[in-house]
């Protein structure tokens, strides 16, 4: 979790302070958690320190501000963005590693899934259906998912003609250390069909990733690799004391095919040099076929490779037996004698040794011991069986070929046999980042009853919330504070019980709004984890930047998708505004268009109704007006009549709509409002008159006179109305 | 690995990022407020969109108004006056800066202003060099323009006692970033002073009943009340059942526990879980977290 960046001095306040786990030493001396680089010189007079998304920390630094006019080249101050955390193995790049991060949210989720109805269902004491897979099954289908996504494979063209040089096979996948720590996992913990043939198992792992178990010593692989290079130059193969090493070495490791195919290489093959090396051609050949028919202790073996599997332990016994009967009698027989070439007899005589199991000549062989660890179960023990003598055997090799550095794999494998599972998870963390930790939790919980109750437990250090949470929150954080995997937190975040949901808000509120596409995504988001007070907050932040910015129609329309009744009403307060004064063209079209907006319904339903009669009114008046038209003067007349009937009408709008009715009471053709509607406007204005001289009446804007000429006009159309009725 | 955003003229004195962080305000001696925007949200570099002359003497502090009240800032100048100013521009390229409003005052200065959210009410609190503290709130949510003044009272759990005129030099507010509606309103308030009794770091709380602030909670440990404060922060609750507040003092930052539960009295229970020390924190040096 991200600590606190010291500064020399520091100025403003953080947005965030995610306060549970500091690092922090008692020491006097602060060590620096990060140097930051800025790049500005000296002085610096203050720090800024604010977070962004996720483990994102933005650090303004500003210089000293420099009076001196001669120093306008320097900068006053930088800002720089630090991601905070270590969030992944170095080998990997950001690609891949986003591939691997997008790639694993389909498996985490259905595993959760999976993990969430299958507790209901016990809770529910219903009992399992025949289909149902057991536990164990379901965490080896998503170790398998996530395990595909590891590789990163290179396209291997496959050699028309094989190369007989050609010593090593091309791998088709770049072997990486992630996928490595993930077989293991799945090794140890998951795959349960496997756990009776683990020692052979381990023996196909180291074959995969011999070149990664140390990153300074030579190994086997390393060493193949140097000699393959220069096989084609040499031309007595059988001379170089390399050669016959490296033969030992393939052996020791249980790399039989490659065993085989150095041998064949063997000068004595050579057609023209059969006749005279017939012995020891013969001896290299029994030696060869010796090794091809190894028994070994596993249920099936690759294509292309060699040795007999036996499943059964008797048989294995049996044929392991006999097998060394036919090695011991090779390695007694009068033939090496005749055996001209010193380095071929003491090679061959060498591997029988290993084949024999000698223990000194096995450590001289093997370089790392991971690989003396393995020559013990193909030679040695093949019947290993638990984990503690697997973990007593592994302390030995290590005592043998000690290390000083070892890889993080290495560590891994020891805590793995050692059973201990903080060492497991601290090497997750440590070795290859919050990523795998965060995934491989599942791997470790389905193998372990002790690592389930550690990493469920609920600790009051990290606020009530358990080991497995603290992780997936953080790898959350990580992926949050990238702007490409963001959108991938929310799924992790609603698998933490506790504090997920606080953080998906947070996230959620730091999005900016501007762009309809990202807010219709994270509403989209908010609408998927029913985060309905984020989802309005969101749109009613969009609501206010539209309004701000002169877009007053799509600020409406995101207030009421919001139902932000506050803001709608002072809106609406603000159309009141307009009402009695005369507006016109884009104005009144817009004002027009936001009382239409705002519709009749909702709490201002009274005074929306208002303005929406008196709309239609202003707009009769404006068509009357504009084209003189009869008709319209009529409806005009009608909408007038409506709007001073109705109760809902305010009483400070009576003189303003009235003034505005003048027009109407003035038409040149002939009275529009009969004496019945005349009289009650009179009637009307006289209350208004009357309400006038209350204290609290508020005086519209108009013409001081205004109310004489509407009288006046009033009683003009009252005497025309009268005399076009007799 | 850090990665240079952008580079700031010289004499700028402070910065302060938009909520969605895609902006940066900057003030400068020469009373001029820039802002930086990233352009669309996938890049990562700033440039400068505008530029406005906020105040004849320099800027000292600018806080960002919470987003759903516009895209505002409000500026602390060198005289102690307060300004807020909006980005009003219709077009949706160009960047136009218009002043909302001023809060003078005659005597004291102003030293820190923040910004809380109480169900859809922008409640402004402005600490004065005097030893004040005003509370305002926005009369309309529309506009930046109306203030009423609510609320002023000095830093004191005491209110009776209060003091004469103090001569404080910096003072820090940080309100608690909730985000439902439903929590109470509150904000934690140090100053750096020459009045011990102000100093201390104090939660206050509005108490609807009685319409009023109270204090509920004070951030220090007995011996240490008298410390000058540089600068506090509220961490956001994410399903703790405390809230965390930082607190810096010459001693070091200590990390305090508000509880959630009053007492009798409507004391929440603090606790000081942690004091990183060990930074060479002088007067004036050492401004903040």
């Amino acid at each position: 979790m991200p600590g606190l960046a010291p500064g020399d001095s520091a100025g403003g306040v953080p947005d965030s302070v995610n306060g549970t786990l500091v690092p922090y030493s008692s020491d006097s001396h602060v060590s620096a958690i990060y140097p930051l680089r800025h790049g500005l010189n000296p002085p610096i007079s203050r720090v800024s320190v604010s977070w962004g998304r996720g483990n994102s920390l933005r650090v303004s630094v500003f210089r000293q501000p420099d009076s001196d006019p001669k120093s306008d080249g320097e900068v006053g101050g930088r800002v720089v963005e630090v991601t905070l955390g270590k969030s992944r193995d170095g080998e990997i790049s950001d690609a891949q590693w986003r591939k691997i991060a997008y790639g694993s949210v389909s498996p985490f989720a259905l595993l959760q899934s999976r993990k969430n109805s299958t507790a209901s269902l016990s809770r529910m004491q219903l009992s399992p259906s025949p289909y149902h897979l057991e536990w164990w099954e379901y965490v080896m289908e998503y170790s398998k998912d996530i395990s595909s996504l590891l590789g990163d494979p290179k396209t291997a063209l496959a050699p028309l003609i094989e190369d007989p040089n050609e010593v090593f096979p091309k791998k088709v996948e770049e072997p990486s250390s992630l996928k490595a720590a993930w077989e293991l996992m799945e090794m140890f913990y998951v795959d349960k069909l496997s756990q009776a043939w683990l020692p052979e198992r381990l023996v196909d792992w180291l074959a995969d990733y011999d070149s990664l178990i140390s990153i300074d010593l030579p190994t086997v692989h390393s060493k193949l690799v140097e000699f393959q290079n220069q096989i084609v130059t040499l031309q007595v193969i059988e001379d170089d004391p390399r050669y016959w090493d490296l033969i030992s070495s393939a052996l020791a490791v249980g790399w039989l095919e490659i065993v085989v195919k150095l041998l064949r290489l063997h000068g004595s093959y050579r057609l023209d040099q059969l006749g005279r090396r017939e012995t020891e051609n013969g001896l290299v050949e029994a030696v060869a076929v010796l090794i091809s028919k190894m028994p070994r202790m596993r249920p099936a073996i690759d294509a292309g490779k060699i040795g007999e599997c036996f499943k059964a332990k008797p048989d294995f016994v049996k044929a392991w037996e006999r097998w060394r009967a036919q090695i011991t009698k090779l390695d007694s027989s009068a033939f090496w004698v005749q055996c001209d070439h010193r380095q071929t007899r003491e090679g061959l005589k060498n591997m029988l040794q290993i084949m024999l199991g000698n223990v000194d000549v096995l450590c001289s062989s093997t370089c790392h011991w991971m690989e003396l660890y393995i020559s013990h179960f193909l030679y040695i023990r093949p019947f290993t069986a638990g984990l503690e003598s697997m973990y007593s055997l592994a302390q030995k090799c290590i005592r043998l070929k000690h290390t000083s550095n070892p890889h993080k794999l290495m560590r891994l494998m020891i805590g793995i046999l050692g059973e201990n599972n903080e060492v497991v998870l601290a090497e997750c963390s440590r070795g290859f980042g919050t990523w795998m930790v965060a995934h491989a939790i599942e791997l470790l919980t389905a193998g372990s009853n002790e690592a389930d109750i550690l990493v469920h437990e609920e600790r009051e250090d990290l606020g009530g919330i358990s080991l497995e949470e603290l992780h997936r929150l953080v790898y959350a954080q990580l992926l949050s504070s990238h702007l490409l995997t963001w959108q991938i937190a929310p799924i992790y975040l609603t698998s933490c019980m506790r504090q997920g949901m606080g953080l998906l808000e947070i996230l959620l509120l730091k999005q900016p709004v501007q762009e309809n596409q990202m807010l219709l995504k994270n509403l989209e988001i908010c609408r998927l984890y029913e985060l309905d007070g984020i989802s309005s907050h969101l749109m009613e932040i969009s609501g206010m930047y539209h309004w701000k910015h002169g877009r007053k129609g799509c600020a409406v329309f995101w207030l009421q998708q919001a139902h932000d009744e506050v803001r709608l009403s002072r809106i609406a307060s603000q159309l009141f505004d307009s009402v009695g004064k005369s507006i016109s063209g884009e104005s009144f079209k817009q004002w027009e268009g936001l009382i239409e907006l705002l519709g009749s319904e909702g709490q201002l339903a009274g005074g929306l109704n208002f303005l929406h009669k008196y709309r239609d009114f202003k707009k009769c008046l404006q068509h009357a007006e504009s084209r003189k038209d009869a008709d319209a003067a009529r409806q005009a007349v009608e909408s007038l009549m409506s709007l001073m009937r109705n109760a809902s009408t305010p009483q400070r709008f009576w003189l303003p709509i009235l003034y505005d009715a003048v027009k109407l009471l003035s038409w040149d053709e002939g009275p529009l409002i009969n004496v019945s509607q005349t009289n009650l406007l009179l009637n009307k204005l006289q209350e208004l008159s009357v309400a006038r001289l209350r204290p609290d009446f508020v005086e519209p804007e108009l013409p001081t006179q205004a109310l004489n000429h509407v009288r006046y006009s009033l009683g003009t159309n009252l005497g025309r109305a009268i005399l076009g009725e007799l | 690995m850090e990665k240079s955003l952008t580079t700031l003229e010289n004499g700028t004195t402070c910065s302060s990022w938009n909520y969605s962080g895609q902006r940066i305000a900057t003030g400068s001696v020469d009373g001029t407020l820039s802002i930086f925007d990233s352009g669309d949200p996938a890049s990562t570099s700033f440039k400068c969109t505008s530029k406005a002359r906020v105040s004849e003497s320099g800027v000292v502090k600018v806080v960002w108004i919470p987003p759903v009240f516009g895209d505002a800032v409000a500026c602390i100048d060198g005289n102690g006056s307060l300004s807020l100013w909006e980005d009003l521009a219709e077009d949706a390229q160009a960047v136009e800066w218009k002043h909302c409003k001023s809060f003078q005052s005659n005597s004291a200065k102003v030293l820190d202003v923040q910004f809380g959210v109480f169900r859809t009410i922008l409640k402004m609190v402005v600490a004065y060099s005097d030893g004040q503290v005003k509370v305002y709130e926005l009369s309309n949510p529309l506009e930046l323009k109306n203030w009423q003044l609510q609320a002023e009272f000095q830093n004191l759990t005491d209110s009776v006692a209060k003091s004469a005129k103090a001569s404080c030099f910096s003072a820090s507010i940080s309100w608690n970033p909730q985000r439902g509606g439903g929590q109470e309103l509150r904000f934690v308030l140090g100053f750096n002073s020459d009045t011990p009794q102000l100093n201390s770091s104090k939660v206050w709380e509005f108490d609807l009943d009685h319409q009023r602030w109270v204090p509920v909670g004070e951030l220090a440990l007995p011996e240490d009340r008298k410390d000058q404060v540089f600068s506090v922060a509220w961490a956001p609750n994410i399903g703790r059942p405390y809230e965390v507040i930082a607190v810096a003092t010459h001693k070091g930052i200590a990390l305090w526990h508000l509880g959630s539960n009053p007492d009798v009295q409507g004391r929440l229970a603090v606790e000081r879980v942690a004091l990183l020390s060990g930074y060479e924190a002088g007067f004036g040096k050492w401004n903040g977290i």
